[in-house]
């Protein structure tokens, strides 16, 4: 049984330190993050929740009630919409962002290409750190508005391209 | 047909409840001498969190802010208990001694009240024979009551060491115990199980830091109250119908007797402090659905008053006193939970069915 496979042994030996450093450059390194200070983030993704997917599980699928963003530590995520692939995404990349706005269902289907670690960071945590950290949580919210903007820029320009051909 | 009957949401969700409700309860009987001061201590965690977490922001470790705010209740409890324990103890004596006093003197005005009403309009009604049982079980009741209480204050020493200990690791470490638990949930209940934690855990604080609130409101205005009128022992009366204010509906009611019955057993009796004792309880009533109820736990739970009186009733008739306060806080979790795990599974039986549609 390798070490590096298996998780619970994964988890006992390695450095807290050296994981909690990777995830938070991971996060420093998306745009939800921007201007927010490293050692706030640090604190966040403290109480971040690791998880373990096997290649081919379902992350969640369109309809399920989505309760955080999910960042890809290691591995991969196919984000789905129907039998659409809408996209591939790799270590570093996250999903899911609408699910710390809006209290509604996930509206495609993310699964897992390979064995991947995926870091979840709950609504709840969120909700918390901006009663904790007002200033930090607003510059964030103003970070995921940029980002989901973003989104519906390059999905409008995705139809538009359609409707002309 | 039984695969088909398994497979029902609302069967499927009955057996999930049913199987958190026998998991729940064997954790209860498990802890069974110790929940009086884990369910103390989680009210403490309450109230106490929000501070615990303002000091974390300003820089302090978990660790630090959590003792900080420990010291802070030892602080302020043992300030209280200087200030209050000698008043109440000699209170709950006085009470103690009062009691026969206060049933004679009751007797004897339902006495002289039939007298009256017999000479009046010649009706003997015989009030004292109607009575005496139930003065002589309200009696028994009393004592029991007052044994009872002297009972709480002996194990409230224990509970003087274990209360600050468990609020303290319950500030410190709930966090972490928590992630660690809700770590076992599979991947396709994580973020479900997640969202009816939250859900859940919002509400019973709200509630809680909102009853407590109104609690403290409601024994200052009555130990005021009780106290301008010279009602003996205000502090004791006071603490008691802050006390039975935990039990929504039905404890405003109770916490009326015994300032009524006491200003009935007033020698001599007094009309004026029989009409005042029940204007204080009627005014702080008033204030409290007036003014503190909206402003402090409106819409912390949110169910009808017929399911909240029979949880009360039957909570109350299986675990007494503390299971008329925790009846709401248990009935509402329960709510939430079987709501969330009917929706969560209706949604995923729906989504399967769709797959298998398209496959």
């Amino acid at each position: 049984m390798s070490s590096k496979k298996h998780p619970l042994w994964h988890n006992f030996f390695r450095p807290q330190g050296d994981r909690l450093s990777e995830v938070t450059d991971l996060w420093m390194d998306t745009p939800l993050f921007e201007s927010i200070p490293h050692r706030k983030c640090r604190e966040l993704v403290n109480n971040m929740h690791p998880r373990q997917y096997i290649k081919g599980e379902k992350v969640f699928s369109a309809g399920d009630i989505g309760a955080s963003v999910v960042l890809i530590r290691s591995g991969g995520v196919e984000i789905m919409a129907g039998e659409k692939l809408l996209a591939e995404l790799v270590t570093g990349d996250f999903f899911g962002e609408v699910a710390l706005v809006i209290d509604e269902p996930r509206t495609a289907d993310a699964i897992a290409t390979e064995d991947s670690e995926l870091i979840f960071f709950l609504r709840s945590d969120l909700e918390e750190w901006i009663q904790r950290s007002p200033q930090d949580g607003a510059r964030f919210m103003l970070n995921i508005a940029r980002v989901l903007a973003a989104r519906l820029r390059h999905t409008n320009i995705l139809m538009s391209l359609q409707g002309e051909h | 047909m039984l695969q088909t009957i398994l497979t029902h949401p609302l069967i499927r969700t009955l057996l999930l409840f049913t199987l958190a409700v026998v998991c729940l309860s064997f954790l209860a009987s498990l802890f069974a001498p110790l929940l009086i001061p884990i369910i103390i201590s989680f009210a403490l965690y309450a109230i106490l969190e929000p501070l615990s977490s303002r000091l974390e922001r300003h820089g302090l470790s978990s660790t630090a802010s959590s003792l900080s705010v420990l010291l802070l209740l030892v602080l302020l409890a043992s300030l209280s208990m200087s200030l209050l324990m000698p008043h109440l103890s000699a209170q709950l004596t006085d009470l103690q001694q009062q009691i026969p006093l206060v049933w004679h003197t009751v007797m004897a005005f339902i006495k002289s009240s039939s007298q009256f009403i017999a000479q009046s309009i010649g009706l003997d009604i015989e009030a004292s024979n109607i009575t005496q049982p139930f003065f002589e079980q309200a009696n028994e009741w009393g004592k029991t009551a007052l044994v009872e209480a002297s009972n709480l204050l002996i194990s409230f020493a224990l509970f003087l060491v274990l209360v600050p200990l468990f609020t303290f690791f319950l500030i410190r470490d709930y966090r972490n115990f928590r992630n660690l638990l809700m770590d076992f949930l599979p991947n396709s209940s994580f973020e479900l199980g997640w969202l009816i934690y939250h859900r859940v855990a919002q509400q019973l604080q709200d509630y809680i830091r909102g009853i407590m609130i109104q609690s403290g409101i409601m024994s200052i205005i009555t130990t005021t109250g009780f106290y301008l009128i010279g009602l003996d022992s205000p502090i004791l009366l006071g603490l008691v119908a802050g006390l039975l204010n935990l039990i929504p509906y039905v404890g405003p009611l109770l916490a009326m007797v015994l300032p009524i019955l006491l200003a009935l057993g007033h020698a001599p009796f007094e009309v004026w402090l029989l009409g005042a004792a029940i204007a204080v309880i009627l005014i702080a009533q008033v204030i409290d659905n007036v003014i503190v109820i909206p402003s402090v736990i409106a819409h912390a739970v949110n169910l009808h008053p017929v399911i909240v009186i029979a949880g009360i009733i039957i909570f109350g008739n299986l675990f007494g006193f503390i299971g008329m306060v925790v009846a709401i806080p248990l009935i509402s979790t329960a709510n939430i939970l079987f709501r969330e795990l009917f929706q969560g599974i209706k949604r995923s039986q729906r989504k399967q069915q769709q797959d298998l549609e398209a496959a």
